[in-house]
């Protein structure tokens, strides 16, 4: 499927939605992690809308597709696409992290909310999508996939390893990982706390398909998933590059602001970023 | 006296249910002839999945299957399933996912020698909240057990051993989580064990009352999470004692379980008998227990020393 200008417009327009949401969330909360999730909310967003089979007034649909959000560190937007879908109270984003809240810290399982899973405990996510896979694969559901988003950091998890020898062993096509790859993790840059290149052809060596996209261009990572679904007898990594803290400029490639909210100032200045950028769209100019 | 290899007995169980629940899958992480998964392995071929020598992975999968409704049984070496595995099972109990951990070699395994035994995996376990434990006492038990195991919705962990123990109940017995499983009345002192704790407590009461004249009870407690408090204390209250019998480290098992719940209504002198607090080395398994004082000779004088100290 290729997106009409119109459609690309619309989808951004969104995409710069969750992303003030996302920051409003953890400016509120005074807690939480935006280099992460302003990073593959455009990812979330697109699997969400374009990707993932689901039935809006069905959460427990037998036949949907399953996501796993590895990377739990990025629960707000998680929780900002889900509200942008309609299944979380646009009310209740501003209670992430609050006590007596369902949006916690890290995502919990919560059918209403269409949480699969608890995640956040890094490396955890591609042993659950294998599990879900072989499920899917046992009872001969041929339609049905499990999209599992990692971090890059989190790739330096023993499991993740462990995870992708199965995934090849057992040839589960229906199997999409999607790495965030933005280069940082809390200390520094993936390749200075603990090198991950070269990682396409580690994961390629795994037995893996891999797909290398801008997970920037929404055309391109809809183009993306729809080669990943014709693969056949192996598991699909996408490795999606992506900019730490994207669209905020002094958030943007920097550990800074991996689990550190913005103060008053700094959220001010994000959020008229993210409204100018939303104009230049909306005229075309972006 | 009967004693079968529980983990044969296990095995057995995995393709009778099989048969009958067709949700169930069984994962194994390349011990399956050790675990006796691959009697199930081998009738159902395609519900049988060797993860490898891959505990986490293994018991990630597990999760992923439980969300898609399925029934995983994760089974492996109990201390690598459970030491290794842990933080995945911590997530699982968080979300209350419907996986079943039966793992074999629990306790004392003998010549395969400290790496191998297991026993710390009831301080790891027990620490987790929605987790039920159960450790069954024999071959009789654990076929009562199974049904529960799979009725019940929600995370469980059971630990077998590597062998057997001999028969302390008969046919007809009843499993219930919330039963209390009083093996033998007597007035003066409680015996509470699990697994060997319950075999060695069952088989040497008689010996024990009449060399050193006094009335024991012997309490199985093959249900150590949740136990239910009221039902287990009313039958401890008017006794001098209890002492608690568990192949396991002493500190964090079931002794520290018992002894918290006794210390917050009518406390009790309590004496323990497990491994203390040390690594366990290579041997056969009945000289590790004799040297480790997990035998008749410790329990008679821990009764015997405890009867003095109640009379002061």
């Amino acid at each position: 499927m290729k997106l009409s200008k119109k459609e690309e417009t619309q989808l951004m327009l969104d995409i710069f939605d969750i992303k003030e949401d996302i920051l409003k969330m953890i400016y509120r909360s005074q807690s939480g992690h935006p280099g992460g999730s302003l990073s593959c909310a455009n990812l979330i967003y697109i699997l969400y809308k374009n990707v993932l089979k689901l039935k809006p007034e069905e959460p427990q649909w037998k036949e949907r597709d399953y996501f796993i959000l590895s990377k739990g560190h990025a629960a707000p937007a998680l929780y900002a696409v889900l509200s942008k879908i309609g299944f979380i109270d646009k009310d209740k984003l501003m209670t992430l992290r609050a006590y007596n809240s369902e949006l916690q810290g890290h995502p919990i399982k919560n059918e209403k909310l269409r949480i699969e899973i608890i995640t956040g405990s890094l490396g955890m996510g591609l042993s659950i999508g294998v599990g879900c896979a072989l499920s899917a694969k046992l009872d001969k559901k041929k339609d049905k996939y499990v999209y599992v988003l990692l971090g890059d950091g989190e790739l330096n998890e023993g499991a993740i390893w462990e995870a992708a020898m199965s995934a090849a062993h057992y040839n589960l096509d229906n199997l999409i990982a999607i790495i965030d790859r933005n280069g940082f993790q809390i200390d520094g840059s993936t390749e200075e706390i603990m090198a991950l290149e070269p990682l396409a052809s580690k994961w390629k060596s795994f037995g893996w398909e891999v797909i290398e996209l801008d997970g920037s261009n929404l055309s391109e990572l809809i183009k993306g998933f729809n080669r990943a679904k014709k693969v056949i007898k192996k598991p699909i990594l996408i490795i999606s590059y992506l900019i730490k803290g994207a669209d905020v400029s002094f958030m943007e490639n920097t550990r800074l602001f991996h689990g550190r909210p913005p103060n008053k100032e700094e959220f001010v200045a994000a959020m008229g970023e993210l409204e100018f950028l939303k104009d230049e769209i909306r005229e075309g100019r972006l | 006296m009967v004693e079968l290899s529980l983990r044969d007995v296990f095995g057995n169980l995995l393709v009778e249910f099989g048969k009958k629940y067709e949700d169930i899958i069984v994962l194994d992480a390349d011990l399956s002839s050790s675990t006796r998964t691959s009697k199930f392995a081998k009738e159902y071929p395609n519900r049988f999945f060797n993860m490898g020598i891959a505990e986490q992975n293994m018991m990630g999968s597990a999760l992923g299957f439980a969300i898609s409704g399925k029934i995983p049984i994760v089974s492996g070496f109990t201390i690598f399933t459970t030491g290794r595995a842990w933080d995945f099972i911590r997530l699982a109990c968080h979300d209350n996912l419907n996986i079943k951990i039966i793992t074999t070699h629990s306790g004392i395994v003998g010549e395969d020698g400290s790496t191998h035994h297991a026993l710390e995996d009831l301080s790891l376990m027990a620490s987790l909240p929605n987790l039920t434990i159960l450790s069954p006492a024999d071959d009789v038990e654990l076929r009562k057990m199974f049904e529960h195991v799979i009725e019940i919705k929600g995370p469980i962990y059971m630990r077998l051993p590597r062998g057997g123990f001999s028969r302390v109940h008969d046919d007809d017995y009843q499993f219930s989580t919330d039963h209390i499983d009083v093996l033998k009345d007597g007035s003066d002192i409680c015996l509470m064990g699990c697994g060997y704790g319950t075999e060695l407590a069952y088989h040497s009461v008689q010996s024990i009352e009449q060399k050193l004249n006094v009335s024991l009870k012997v309490i199985n407690l093959s249900t150590i999470k949740p136990i239910n408090k009221v039902k287990l204390l009313k039958h401890v209250k008017d006794l001098k004692g209890v002492i608690i019998i568990e192949e396991h480290n002493i500190y964090c098992g079931i002794g520290s379980i018992i002894a918290k719940m006794i210390a917050e209504t009518k406390p009790l002198p309590m004496r323990f008998i497990g491994i203390n607090d040390v690594f366990v080395e290579s041997g056969e398994r009945s000289e590790l227990l004799e040297k480790y004082g997990l035998n008749e000779n410790v329990l008679m004088e821990k009764i015997n020393k405890l009867m003095e100290f109640t009379k002061n």
